[in-house]
């Protein structure tokens, strides 16, 4: 990897760098919280945002979107060719890169390529940025803390000035072409190892570091624990909403009020939902919100591993901070920090 | 999608549009489609619409849509006979979905009559009975919930009504889609919304706008009523405000569910 160093006072002139040819999506102030949003200039950027609503995966596997269009009288079928827009995710953090890592392994999966976020994900170039966690983050229990692959540009300060870790040729070219780029110094370096200590030592000690997540996983399936989470579930799917890793989707058709022409969509879709597991003939094979929130649970702590090799949930506390009810996977370390424990009944 | 056959002149289904105890307002709203309405009107044959024509309701018709509670024995009757002779029948609005806002008067309505019309109702009132939504009376086959109803989302209804659709009804409930709009909560701020139990689908355009959820797309069935009180509670709320504010469009179904002991 290669690495330079530029003033913080450079960050305009990149982002207006980046804006002659792509639109910027970047995290933005709105209400009391924060949203990945398109930015006009610089000046609307929070670059030290905390965390977002949602995630920005909502760019690269919209809510709703369009597959293809047909003619429900002709019964013809036009592929759907929506013009992808270059777009540049600025700012994302290093749970989100490895949020959109597995999306990106799920979607790119050769059994069965998903040209449409493949088209997106092609089209968007990341430029992430160190932060310092908050309270819900728990990246660092994920194995999500750092991003190593997934990005083309990726920004630390430290101090004045950011260490630069270039991960695109594009990227580096940009970069190159908008800042005044320095080689890292010395004391660059040591800046650097000051700042990821800080970091390393902000994360809420609250949140335990639990080892043999998945295995706790499994031989804890059958404990009244999940009952507790079912029981509480509102079933709104806002764990999913925010999650920068759930991809799961509907598909469904939509008629113009014509009648005639119409498009086939796919909408986003969440485990937590009653009709999730609904089956033809009606059968729901997980009927209860104890099993939907088991699953849920299971998919990001152990389900994911035996395909993808690493854990779904990257552990950004999105999750943690939208639910009414406190259910998430924090609550599913506290629960596993609970047993076994020499005090525990 | 199932391949479309466009009816030949003089086969287009037959549509009624029964307007029962309401506003009216979604029968309006469907106007509101303005752009669309006549493409609309052309797949169809809209056999009796009172707010648009003094022509009777036909004898025959394939599709009846319904806005309105039932509030009247007549009202009962009309709903029954219109079952009986359609292949569908689509509950429209708040009213028609869930007793809405007549449904305040579900409970002791010998009372409410009282208070408002004295020792007698007039004669125009009907046989009154205890407003119920149209599902109490007859089996509906679809659904346009919320006040008003989405006239789009109507659309949407009606061609799954005439041609099918692969859609399928989520009860899942407004908070999760009120998230994809970013627009945070307004529990952070002590206000109490009722997307925590009420069904989703409208989009959360309430909470978009800037209000917070009334409930009127009804109660979903998996709404989980104790963990919304428990989170009115623990946001400062008395929970009496929340059930209070849930019994505006979902006073029969709350009413049904004490009366067999229910916890919801």
């Amino acid at each position: 990897m290669l690495y330079r160093v530029i003033d913080r006072d450079d960050l305009p002139s990149l982002v207006a760098a980046f804006m002659e040819r792509y639109e910027v999506i970047a995290p933005v102030k709105r209400g009391a919280g924060y949203v990945f949003s398109p930015v006009g200039s610089f000046d609307e950027i929070c670059i030290d945002y905390p965390s977002t609503i949602a995630s920005p995966k909502k760019y690269l596997l919209p809510p709703t979107e369009t597959l293809f269009e047909f003619d429900a009288v002709e019964n013809a079928v036009t592929d759907y060719t929506e013009e992808v827009r270059p777009r540049v995710l600025f700012g994302v953090h290093a749970c989100d890169i490895n949020g959109l890592m597995n999306l990106g392994s799920v979607f790119a999966d050769p059994r069965y390529p998903d040209p449409y976020f493949q088209a997106h994900r092609g089209a968007t170039l990341i430029v992430g940025v160190g932060c310092m966690p908050s309270e819900h983050c728990f990246c660092n229990l994920m194995d999500s803390e750092e991003a190593r692959p997934g990005y083309d540009l990726f920004l630390t300060a430290i101090g004045e000035r950011y260490l630069v870790s270039i991960g695109s040729v594009v990227g580096a070219n940009i970069l190159e072409g908008a800042c005044d780029v320095r080689e890292a110094t010395d004391g660059d370096r040591i800046a650097f190892r000051a700042a990821t200590r800080a970091r390393q030592e902000a994360f809420n000690p609250a949140i335990p570091d639990i080892q043999e997540i998945p295995m706790l996983m499994d031989a804890f399936h059958e404990d009244a624990f999940w009952g507790e989470l079912g029981e509480r579930c509102l079933s709104c799917n806002a764990c999913a909403s925010v999650c920068p890793t759930c991809y799961c989707f509907d598909i469904r058709d939509t008629l113009d009020p014509g009648g005639v022409s119409g498009r086939r969509e796919r909408v986003w879709d969440a485990c937590t939902s009653p009709q999730f597991a609904m089956v033809a003939g009606g059968h729901n094979f997980r009927p209860t919100a104890t099993e939907r929130v088991r699953h849920r649970m299971y998919h990001k702590l152990n389900g994911f591993l035996a395909t993808h090799d690493r854990s779904l949930c990257v552990g950004c506390g999105r999750c943690a901070a939208a639910c009414k009810v406190d259910i998430s996977p924090i609550e599913v370390l506290r629960f596993f920090e609970r047993k076994g424990a020499d005090d525990a009944c | 999608m199932n391949k479309i056959r466009r009816p030949s002149e003089g086969t287009a289904p037959r549509v009624v549009l029964i307007g029962l105890a309401s506003c009216f307002g979604c029968q309006i709203n469907i106007t509101n489609i303005e752009a669309h309405l006549l493409e609309v009107l052309g797949q169809i044959d809209m056999a009796y619409w009172q707010l648009t024509s003094s022509d009777p309701m036909p004898d025959a018709f394939d599709v009846a849509v319904i806005e309105g509670a039932v509030t009247t024995e007549e009202a009962a009757a009309t709903v029954r006979a219109a079952r009986e002779r359609a292949r569908c029948v689509i509950a429209i609005g708040a009213c028609a979905a869930t007793g809405g806002i007549p449904g305040m008067a579900a409970d002791d309505l010998a009372a409410h009559s009282a208070r408002v019309y004295g020792d007698a109702a007039p004669r125009a009132c009907g046989a009154m009975r205890a407003p119920v939504p149209v599902s109490a009376v007859v089996d509906v086959d679809f659904t346009v919930p919320c006040c008003p109803i989405d006239p789009f989302q109507f659309v949407r209804v009606l061609d799954a009504a005439l041609y099918g659709s692969n859609r399928l009804e989520a009860t899942s409930v407004l908070c999760g889609e009120c998230k994809r709009n970013e627009r945070g909560c307004f529990f952070q701020d002590g206000t109490l919304c009722l997307g925590l139990v009420t069904r989703s689908g409208c989009g959360a355009k309430c909470p978009a706008l800037g209000r917070p959820c009334n409930g009127c797309a009804g109660l979903s069935p998996d709404g989980n009523v104790r963990a919304a009180r428990f989170v009115a509670a623990r946001s400062g709320m008395e929970v009496r405000r929340f059930d209070e504010a849930l019994a505006m469009f979902n006073a029969v179904a709350l009413a049904a569910a004490d009366e067999e002991g229910g916890n919801r």
